[in-house]
């Protein structure tokens, strides 16, 4: 007896547990119900502002619905962790170069860990870590542990980075969370704009004032460049290559200056223009060759020291309406990077239609900022974000202010995106993305459409195949069913899991699993009947006697959704999480729950033999 | 009502052709396995897919003639049954790139029919590689873990038998992708993860109706002679076969329904558990008990079987 009272209380409990965790949604989906039903917009407002409070709250504590669902963005980001490893060495030289060129390919092919890659790379050639990173006295073992904390913390400070960036641009209810050493995942529900929030996320937001180079030094530059690759005849004629389809038919490849050679008395300046005053430029169809042309290492190697040729972020119009990009050479060592910046805002210059982004600096960057401009002035200081410049200004005095501006920006919009980049800091290293879904709402809800859909098919099925199959008894299973339901999605909104459509899925298998249990006592049952035994008692032996096969087949059922549960990336998750919770609830509600209703209805006399079907 | 009340099928007397059968279908499987392969959707290979939907019918080859001739390069394909077209195309990781590159040759050219981009997927090689790994480890630590729970719970030869049979299971699936991949424009039967998802609940769940065979030879067998173990088997077969089918019948049901209702996404899902619970409710009667039955009489060692109840 005592027994029996601490089922039905169970059952009380875990009933009301499931329709208290589930009130929120109840209420979030009626108030939402109500206020869509008020047409004039006023009236909407009011009761919007005067229920305020409930509505956030319900919609707070509501069952969660999957970014498939609802639309938006899922990314997998990496970050750079070569490149985090080459910012940290020092001594770099040539062999060290080819090798992290080796370690970054392997890494791009594999899973493996980068810091691996890089020591397995080091044995091969018979070096010590130690050449390059940290201290000299290091052994090997003491730079890899070394590294990878770095690169831990790099991943950290990525995601608060990262975060950062996104609270500001304002996405409700993201989710940002690491996966193993280099990844991060982000979900962004119900995004718009997935070009502006893609670009927000992978700039690394590396900001440098940088000294700009006397013009005549950018020409004398460009000049023996130019006779380097009249003497190695090697630069492709800019018809060549019309670049528009790169993107997709991944002809980037093919883009490598050295497959194309067309001997020509100024190679270089086919593609690079200058202009009597000194400054050079390069046209928007050949830029893409500049730019490669200008990672080669034998054109590195041709310029002054410490200094780099670099693009402009933004084309200046010419004369006759086509977009040029100005070259610059510039100081390889910045004079100050971003790190000292405290503050952005974006506004309208001084005219008031170009857009840009004032910026303040802290005291030691003011103090050094004021020292740089005293300096130089008359001479150019180039402000560059993620390797390509901005603006150059002629500074024309000394500012000892801390302030700066960052100019030659198209939009509001782009400035707004720069003020929130450079608010929330540099990334340590560059981040890509490597894995991207994104739903737009229409087909979300399209999916819920045949998530509900099915759901309630399965839900039919099933229960009057039970009825029809168990008469009588097939009701306690159909009860069972849907507290099970009720379970399933309480619990999922009770722990802030969000319900996906693979996820209904799950429960839509678990509908057809959860009957099992019942189905192997029915018929258990039965087979007590046809031998003989009083209907009180078969039912205990039904009961008795399935159990073990019951708990085999859920521990089995478990264990492999525990398993994909564990492996499993992103959607699986979900399904693997509600076939979970649906199997383990399954055991309560389809033994506990159905035996109550059984000892009920016996103790009424409400149950006959026939009540088996 | 009662379906298969108080059968008396001869099972064990069956076993070889019902060996016969499997090695003929998972022979035919793995001959397409090896020589057509499998169809890898986007999770594995990687790549990036575009899914375009339509507001009117339109013919999937005008589509594609559109693609081409603005140079975008990729495969088009049908997707679902409603004016839905899959493009899928290498991965790299400008997406907004492909997509307005779509979006603009479609909008150019066909401007009667108005599309919208509904989806995007783009996954990158090294996730690629990493989603297959952790399948495959999933899918081998779950046959682990049944082998050592199923051992635990009766015996190693119950439980070996019962996870060759799941083995089967999946086999024949898996060779079913591969003879049937590509062959229906409503469901490419893509290996992706989901089907993964569907191996490891077939795994999970094949296993349910042996157990219920088992434990009924289990509950007899007990102290019984070698020789009589044939009827044992039979007998135990036949009184749990209302249940087998039952169980495995009501799973088939919800299945059929996510087939018919949840849409493409899930449908090649729906389709490799569906044909899975249907071939594991055969392999628990016509290949995990007669193996276990050849075994023992191989073997003619007495069982000893943990956990049976006498009472």
């Amino acid at each position: 007896m005592k027994n029996k009272r601490f089922n039905l209380l169970l059952i009380a409990v875990v009933t009301l547990v499931a329709a208290w965790s589930l009130w929120p949604t109840w209420r979030d989906y009626s108030l939402s119900n109500q206020l869509n039903s008020i047409k004039s917009a006023p009236d909407s407002l009011k009761y919007l502002l005067s229920n305020r409070d409930e509505i956030e709250n319900a919609r707070k504590k509501s069952l969660k619905l999957g970014l498939d669902l609802k639309g938006g963005m899922h990314l997998v980001m990496e970050v750079d962790q070569v490149d985090l490893f080459e910012q940290k060495a020092w001594n770099k030289d040539a062999k060290f170069t080819a090798i992290m060129k080796a370690v970054r390919e392997k890494a791009s092919q594999s899973d493996a860990k980068v810091i691996d890659l890089i020591s397995a790379e080091f044995k091969g050639e018979n070096m010590r870590l130690s050449r390059y990173f940290y201290d000299i006295r290091n052994s090997d073992q003491e730079i890899v542990a070394k590294l990878e904390k770095e690169s831990e913390d790099a991943l950290n400070r990525a995601k608060e980075i990262i975060r950062n960036r996104i609270d500001q641009y304002g996405v409700a209810e993201p989710v940002i969370t690491t996966q193993g050493s280099r990844k991060l995942i982000i979900e962004l529900p119900g995004v718009s704009d997935e070009n502006r929030v893609r670009n927000l996320l992978k700039g690394t937001a590396k900001l440098e004032f940088r000294l700009l180079r006397d013009p005549e030094i950018l020409v004398r530059t460009l000049d023996r460049i130019n006779t380097y690759l009249v003497q190695n005849s090697g630069v492709p004629k800019t018809s060549l290559v019309a670049g528009n389809s790169v993107a997709v038919s991944g002809k980037l490849k093919s883009l490598t200056p050295s497959v194309s050679m067309q001997t020509s008395a100024k190679p270089l300046y086919d593609l690079i223009g200058v202009f009597q005053n000194g400054s050079a430029y390069t046209t928007e169809h050949s830029k893409e060759l500049v730019v490669s042309l200008l990672h080669r290492s034998d054109i590195l190697a041709l310029l002054p020291q410490d200094t780099e040729l670099l693009l402009a972020a933004k084309p200046e119009i010419g004369k006759s309406g086509e977009k040029l990009y100005p070259i610059y050479l510039v100081r390889k060592s910045p004079e100050l990077t971003g790190g000292v910046i405290t503050e952005a805002k974006a506004t309208f210059g001084s005219q008031g239609v170009q857009p840009e982004v004032l910026m303040a600096m802290n005291s030691e960057g003011t103090a050094k900022w004021a020292r740089i401009t005293g300096a130089n002035i008359g001479k150019r200081i180039a402000i560059v974000l993620d390797g390509a410049v901005y603006s150059a200004p002629v500074v024309q005095s000394k500012i000892p202010s801390g302030n700066s501006v960052i100019n030659g920006i198209e939009s509001l919009e782009e400035a707004k995106d720069l003020e929130i980049v450079l608010k929330a800091g540099a990334l340590p290293a560059p981040v890509r993305i490597i894995e991207e879904r994104s739903v737009g709402p229409s087909l979300g809800a399209d999916y819920i459409r045949a998530g509900v859909l099915s759901l309630a098919w399965a839900f039919c099925a099933v229960s009057i195949f039970m009825l029809v199959y168990y008469k009588k008894a097939g009701i306690a299973a159909d009860i069972a069913l849907v507290l099970n339901i009720v379970i399933v999605l309480s619990v999922l909104a009770g722990f802030n899991a969000s319900l996906s459509l693979p996820g209904i899925a799950g429960i839509v298998l678990t509908i057809g699993m959860a009957v099992d249990a019942n189905v192997l006592i029915y018929e258990r049952i039965r087979e007590e009947l046809d031998g003989g035994k009083a209907l009180k008692s078969a039912i205990e032996l039904g009961y008795d006697r399935a159990f073990s096969s019951i708990l085999d087949s859920h521990v089995t059922t478990l264990s492999a959704a525990f398993l994909l549960y564990t492996y499993g990336i992103g959607p699986i998750q979900g399904f693997a999480l509600t076939l979970m919770i649906g199997t383990a609830a399954s055991l309560f509600t389809s033994i506990v729950v159905t035996k109550e209703i059984f000892s009920f209805l016996l103790g009424r006399n409400l149950m006959t033999q026939k009540s088996f079907g | 009502m009662r379906i298969f009340h108080k059968t008396s099928f001869d099972f064990i007397r069956f076993r070889k052709i019902a060996y016969v059968f499997s090695l003929v279908i998972l022979a035919s499987g793995l001959i397409s396995l090896a020589v057509k392969g499998l169809n890898y959707g986007i999770d594995f290979r990687g790549g990036s897919e575009v899914l375009i939907r339509f507001e009117k019918n339109i013919d999937v080859s005008t589509v594609r003639t559109v693609l081409d001739a603005a140079g975008v390069s990729g495969s088009l394909k049908q997707y679902g049954l409603d004016r839905s077209f899959l493009f899928s195309t290498v991965f790299n990781g400008q997406t907004s790139d492909l997509k307005s590159l779509v979006s603009h040759a479609l909008n150019d050219r066909l401007k009667g029919n108005h599309h919208e981009i509904v989806r995007v997927d783009a996954v990158g090689p090294s996730i690629a590689s990493d989603l297959k790994w952790s399948a495959l480890k999933a899918l081998l630590a779950s046959l682990l873990a049944i082998l050592l729970y199923v051992g635990f719970r009766f015996e190693l030869k119950f439980a070996t038998a019962g996870v060759i049979a799941i083995f089967h299971d999946i086999l024949t699936v898996l060779g079913l992708f591969s003879i049937l991949g590509g062959l229906f424009d409503f469901m490419p039967l893509e290996m992706d993860q989901s089907i993964i998802a569907a191996f490891l609940t077939i795994a999970g769940y094949s296993i349910t109706d042996t157990v219920v065979v088992y434990d009924r030879i289990r509950e007899r067998i007990r102290g019984q002679k070698q020789s009589d173990y044939e009827r044992i088997f039979n007998e135990s077969m036949n009184q749990t076969l209302s249940r087998t089918i039952i169980t495995s019948g009501t799973v088939l049901l919800s299945v059929l329904v996510l087939f018919i209702f949840a849409g493409p996404a899930i449908r090649g899902f729906a389709f490799a558990v569906f044909i899975g619970i249907l071939i594991g409710t055969y392999s628990s009667i016509f290949v995990a008990a007669p193996l276990v039955y050849d075994w023992l009489r191989l073997a003619k060692s007495p069982v000893h079987l943990r956990g049976s109840k006498v009472s």
